[in-house]
């Protein structure tokens, strides 16, 4: 199983991703319901030292850009599907989708967004 | 959420009714490729990271022998659920210290915002808190009986 490379965009996602988890640990009702079920949350802290580890990969004029966005919009990245950006739902060009583009961290041209093919 | 709305985000393609791995972090491997696999479900590397991630926040084994490796991702499009056993038993660090054999991945994408995934978490505990339903999870060759024994219809 391949691990996370050093692709800006994947990093991206998966600090978003834990930032998310961070997010759930720590709202009362989420947690509630998830204790009521059995599951310990007790290591949010972990979760921050893992924070600190992904962004240290992350080149630091990304990241800045990364809260940027998410200041502004909330989520900064959004997956693309159907051609669509799932945050002002509007068409990508498809020239984004090229393989050429892989490595690179593509925004929406509408609404500015980071954006991710799933 | 009824069992017949949970048994619609499984499929035969994620269903492992022999896991090889042995230990934690290879079976979050394994799980994470058959996922990969079995379902629309591209980046295998950031859902590994989520799970491993999770993991690290507090155990997904519970007692009895059941896990439930779970989260959200933006790899995922919609609610995926992954059912695998073990028979042989891995140290998942569960609550109560004994093996876990059985294993539910649920993935989530972030705007799941009806908490669908807590919802079908809700409900699979909810039936495998039953140790008949756990024996026959044991037991089950194919993914409809698999379905069959969720939906308590099995012989």
């Amino acid at each position: 199983m391949a691990e996370l490379s050093t692709n800006q965009a994947q990093l991206l996602v998966a600090l978003q991703d834990l930032e998310e988890m961070i997010q759930e640990a720590e709202d009362p009702e989420s947690r509630k319901k998830l204790e009521a079920m059995g599951f310990p949350l007790e290591n949010v802290d972990k979760l921050r030292d893992a924070q600190d580890e992904l962004e240290e990969r992350i080149k630091p004029q990304m990241l800045a850009r990364y809260r940027r966005i998410a200041d502004r919009s909330g989520k900064a990245i959004v997956p693309v599907v159907g051609n669509v950006c799932t945050g002002c739902f509007t068409n990508v060009p498809s020239i984004f989708t090229s393989k050429v583009n892989a490595e690179k961290v593509i925004s929406c041209e509408t609404c500015g967004r980071m954006l991710y093919w799933p | 959420m009824t069992t017949d709305e949970l048994v619609r985000h499984m499929s035969a393609e994620l269903f492992v009714p022999a896991l090889d791995a042995t230990k934690k972090d290879d079976v979050l491997q394994e799980l994470t490729g058959a996922i990969v696999e079995g379902s629309a479900v591209n980046d295998g590397a950031v859902v590994l990271e989520m799970l491993r991630n999770r993991e690290a926040l507090g155990s997904t084994g519970l007692e009895a022998g059941v896990a439930f490796p779970h989260g959200r991702t933006l790899a995922v499009s919609r609610l995926t659920i992954l059912f695998a056993r073990s028979a042989k038993g891995v140290d998942f660090d569960s609550e109560d210290g004994g093996k876990t054999h059985l294993f539910f991945v649920l993935l989530a994408p972030p705007q799941d915002h009806g908490n669908l995934y807590l919802q079908a978490l809700g409900r699979i505990a909810e039936l495998v808190r039953q140790g008949e339903v756990r024996g026959q999870l044991m037991e089950v060759e194919d993914f409809d009986t698999l379905v069959k024994v969720l939906k308590q219809e099995a012989a």
